[in-house]
């Protein structure tokens, strides 16, 4: 039984460091996604990349492991695995009641409320991409370019 | 023993509460989560004092709920062996003496007990009783206690505590 028990856990955690994406609920981030908004200049972004990474920091973690903003490699453009991940849970957690980011102009489709979310980038996440040396970069839905 | 400890926790939050007042929600829910409880390692955690940080919150794979780490002071209560304390007497039987020493639970067993004190059971409420003097034990009387032995749980203490030694009893 106990071993069992153990051998579960081993492989929960297993699973999550392997995640190829990671999203992040970041507080701030409505705050920040308005300011954005209001000034609409690159230097706000800035701003606030370093307050993520700031963040970060004090939330401790593997802040070592973490690309540094300005350094990231990977695409600018948002994939369509994160698309799929990122509107499937902003859609359950639209689904269980989390308040709504937009208007919702009377759509009733949590799936539909959360592209409209994803389209005027107001959903607040943070997606971890993570690489093969286990280092990762996060980037915002906001800084990602969406197609489509 | 009482110390000023910096703890960990994890809040789970669903997703109902984000939104302007997150923050404070996972802030009510880490008082409310915390405070009271028993931590095997630090002791009844009696009052959180500050908060450090709230950290970046994680989002559980296909839930919807998001985890957030949050670091927080707080004032812990420890006791330990061969530490004179304070405590209410709650229940008095013939077998010994039921004390709590605020959220602790602790039995003195009536070997523990000075022999001059006998068990009186016809008194109401029953009590121990000095033979040559007045002095007793009864419900509600607080009395000073040695702790004699600790039985550390996963989240209780249970303490077992002794009279016989100098200055104790009243």
């Amino acid at each position: 039984m106990a071993d069992d028990g153990d051998y579960d856990d081993g492989g929960d955690m297993g699973m999550d460091d392997d995640m190829d994406e990671d999203e992040y609920n970041d507080e701030d981030q409505d705050l920040d996604g308005e300011q954005n908004t209001q000034s609409g200049g690159q230097q706000t972004q800035g701003d606030e990349r370093m307050e993520i990474l700031n963040e970060d920091d004090l939330g401790g973690g593997q802040p070592g492991m973490r690309t540094d903003p300005s350094k990231r490699i990977t695409t600018p453009y948002m994939t369509k695995y994160e698309r799929a991940r990122v509107l499937g849970t902003r859609a359950l957690q639209i689904a269980m009641c989390a308040p709504l980011m937009v208007e919702p102009d009377g759509e009733t489709d949590p799936l539909q409320i959360a592209m409209r979310e994803l389209k005027e980038k107001k959903i607040p996440m943070i997606i971890r991409r993570y690489l093969p040396d286990g280092s990762f970069e996060d980037w915002s839905i906001d800084e990602l370019i969406i197609t489509d | 023993m009482f110390f000023h400890v910096s703890l960990d926790h994890e809040i789970l939050l669903h997703p109902r509460y984000f939104g302007p007042q997150l923050l404070k929600t996972v802030r009510r829910m880490l008082f409310k989560e915390v405070e009271g409880k028993c931590i095997g390692k630090y002791g009844y955690v009696i009052a959180v004092t500050s908060l450090e940080t709230i950290g970046v919150g994680k989002i559980q794979p296909g839930r919807g709920y998001v985890i957030f780490p949050v670091k927080y002071h707080a004032i812990v209560f420890r006791p330990f062996k061969h530490e004179v304390v304070e405590a209410i007497v709650t229940q008095v039987t013939k077998m010994g003496i039921f004390c709590k020493i605020g959220p602790l639970t602790c039995f003195i067993s009536r070997h523990s007990i000075p022999r001059d004190m006998e068990y009186d059971p016809s008194a109401n409420p029953p009590c121990y009783k000095k033979k040559d003097d007045d002095s007793m034990i009864q419900p509600d009387d607080g009395i000073r206690v040695k702790i004699a032995g600790l039985q550390v749980d996963a989240n209780e203490f249970f303490a077992v505590g002794t009279l016989m030694d100098d200055y104790l009893l009243s």
